[in-house]
């Protein structure tokens, strides 16, 4: 079988970013392969590592210096990988339009992307990729098999979780708990550099972004930096509920 | 290489890293940041052996990191070694000794001296990470003067026997695999032989961990010898040659510990950077008032300044060229900037400097020692002044 895994890069949670004429300015910032994408390449060397005659495929979808997260999941161990690069910021819809393409021209039975995106989250690129494919889709997957040539595995939904069973190909949408990604060793990652790295342009895929940002704002969240004097703890208490209550107001 | 025009060569200076160089750096700084670093400042008050860190730097590759594959190790060349002792220090200094010694010591020791047989049965675990290694050359009367090491090595039919002790062994008690120093014939460096001696052998016993004034996790012990039995097989190189062995690595081990420091270095440069930045005193952050911002720029001066002799004398060793002087340099410039970016670091602190609640006490703690093992900073200057005046005499 053949598995694509969708990697995103995006800022180091410990990156400063800032804003310049209006765009997210991220000079200088650590850019690295967004965790939920990291599950994704780790489950699928896990089912092949399982038993699954698996070749695995990377993709990314953005500017140069997504090569870098490209690299890293060769060094996990994907076999090879595939980049659309761009500078165009691509919508979900949009690129999930690119997705669905090199899924179908590179006859791949199972589409891996993380459940949402560290930084612009939408949540919507692997329901959209199932979508164009016509696909089954599983969302927020936190256990995964294949046996027989089918999926099967346990996913979270609102009131809880649910075990289930599907046909391949299919799309996964990854989180948190999935799996521990590994950390690529050394002579692999010396080793990534020589495995496939194939560059496609967005033109290829008849892609223009449907959105356009125009204008970015930071969040400033400023702290209270109000301290309640612990010396008298029912006191303390006292006064910490009726901050949270007629001040903050998240209680009743 | 004093004269500038005798390092020209083809390619020209290079600053660059590879892409794999700095791929590298970055994985191995992320590990670092993620699985050693939290656990720093509670393993130094703990004393306890950073075993699951070192299993997985094992896991990476970088407890042989230069070792070629076929040995078990990773395979990089020293420039990204280096680079990678640098993170690791910068995470946890006591962690980075154990490295710097396993990967400069015993693995380089066995690479070069040791048999085909010798390197697949005792360097390729430790260069895989399975075990851990130590270097026992170092007695309480022979520090400096190693030629002057009074343990002995006397020969019973196949085997060996080794009788006496050996002082401040990094690894002591923890480590797996010795490599060690014993005289076999008269006085002097000629008269010296090294033997492969395995944790649990008859006869070998451990000291308590000394308590040192920095490097806790990194235990240090004395190591007795007790009519211990090794046969002729654990012998690495010839007899006689035991001190050529043990010094052979020592360049490299050097430039180790100057990466160890300026990692050192530069975590108490990060900190007290950021301190400055956000502490405010008479209305405006420290980091505005002059005096606290010169610390600040002397601390980058030090760290840019010994990082790249480091790194050169890591490049000679890639070239296949004489590096003794560059490494000598490099730890001599290296662990000096340690100590005073470590002090300098807490000053910025101030107060809260002293205190145990921030980490640059333990990182100037940990600095000190750069100064004083593999080779105190006068023996560097020895052999520093010995090439120069070799270079002068012709």
């Amino acid at each position: 079988m053949k598995i694509l895994t969708l990697i995103r890069q995006v800022p180091d949670a410990e990156a400063r970013v800032r804003v310049t004429n209006g765009a997210v300015d991220l000079e200088g910032a650590t850019l690295v392969m967004d965790g939920m994408d990291e599950y994704g390449v780790e489950q699928a060397l896990r089912l092949r590592e399982g038993g699954a005659d698996a070749e695995i495929v990377a993709l990314a979808v953005g500017p140069r210096r997504n090569e870098d997260a490209l690299r890293t999941a060769l060094a996990m161990g994907a076999d090879r990988a595939v980049h659309v690069e761009t500078d165009a910021v691509l919508d979900p819809i949009s690129l999930s339009k690119v997705v669905a393409r090199i899924a179908q021209t590179e006859g791949i039975d199972l589409v891996l992307v993380g459940g949402q995106q560290a930084d612009w989250d939408s949540q919507a690129l692997g329901a959209a990729t199932a979508e164009r494919l016509g696909w089954p889709q599983l969302t927020w997957t936190n256990g995964l098999q294949v046996q027989d040539g089918a999926l099967t595995g346990r996913h979270d939904v609102d009131e809880g979780n649910e075990t289930f069973t599907a046909t391949l190909p299919a799309v996964v949408t990854t989180q948190q708990g999935l799996n521990e990604p590994r950390y690529p060793t050394l002579p692999n990652i010396m080793k990534a550099k020589k495995k496939e790295l194939r560059k496609d342009t967005l033109d290829q895929y008849g892609v223009t972004p449907l959105v356009r940002v125009v204008g970015a704002e930071i969040q400033a969240r400023a702290r209270m930096n109000r301290v309640i004097d612990g010396k008298d703890p029912q006191a303390a208490a006292a006064q910490l509920l009726e901050l949270l209550r007629n001040e903050a107001k998240v209680i009743a | 290489m004093t004269d500038v025009l005798d390092s020209a060569h083809a390619t020209g200076v290079s600053f660059d890293l590879t892409d794999e160089q700095r791929m590298i750096v970055q994985h191995v700084r992320d590990y670092c940041r993620a699985e050693i670093a939290p656990l720093a400042a509670q393993h130094d008050r703990t004393g306890e052996f950073p075993r699951a860190q070192l299993r997985g730097l094992g896991e990476l590759g970088l407890l042989g990191a230069t070792i070629p594959e076929q040995w078990g190790g990773a395979g990089l060349d020293s420039v990204t070694y280096a680079l990678c002792l640098e993170e690791i220090a910068a995470a946890d200094a006591s962690v980075a000794v154990i490295v710097s010694v396993q990967n400069g010591l015993p693995e380089q020791m066995l690479l070069r001296y040791g048999t085909d047989e010798q390197k697949a049965r005792f360097l390729r675990p430790l260069a895989s990470g399975q075990r851990i290694g130590a270097f026992c050359l170092t007695e309480s009367h022979a520090g400096s003067d190693a030629a002057s090491l009074r343990m002995r090595a006397e020969r019973d039919g196949d085997d060996w026997v080794l009788t006496g002790q050996k002082a401040w062994i990094t690894s002591g008690g923890q480590a797996d695999t010795y490599l060690v120093m014993a005289r076999t014939g008269g006085p002097g460096a000629r008269g010296v032989t090294c033997f492969v001696v395995e944790n649990g052998t008859p006869g070998l016993s451990f000291g308590k961990p000394e308590e040192k004034m920095g490097l806790h996790a990194a235990h240090t012990t004395t190591v007795g010898f007790d009519g211990v039995r090794v046969p002729d097989a654990q012998r690495v190189g010839a007899e006689g040659e035991g001190l050529v062995v043990a010094l052979s690595s020592l360049d490299a081990g050097r430039v180790g510990i100057a990466m160890q420091a300026l990692g050192i270095a530069r975590a108490a440069y990060e900190h007290a950077a950021r301190y400055a930045l956000e502490r405010e005193q008479f209305g405006r952050p420290i980091a505005e008032h002059q005096a606290v911002s010169f610390k600040i720029a002397n601390m980058a001066a030090r760290i840019e300044a010994a990082r790249l002799v480091a790194l050169k004398a890591a490049w000679l060793k890639d070239q296949g060229r004489r590096y003794s002087k560059e490494a000598s340099i490099a730890k001599l410039l290296a662990s000096d900037a340690a100590v005073e970016v470590t002090r300098d670091a807490i000053q910025v602190f101030g107060g809260n400097g002293y205190s145990r609640e921030y980490p640059v006490e333990r990182l100037y703690r940990d600095a000190k020692v750069t100064e004083i093992y593999e080779g105190t900073s006068e023996v560097q200057q020895m052999v520093i002044a010995r090439q120069v005046f070799g270079e002068f005499r012709g």
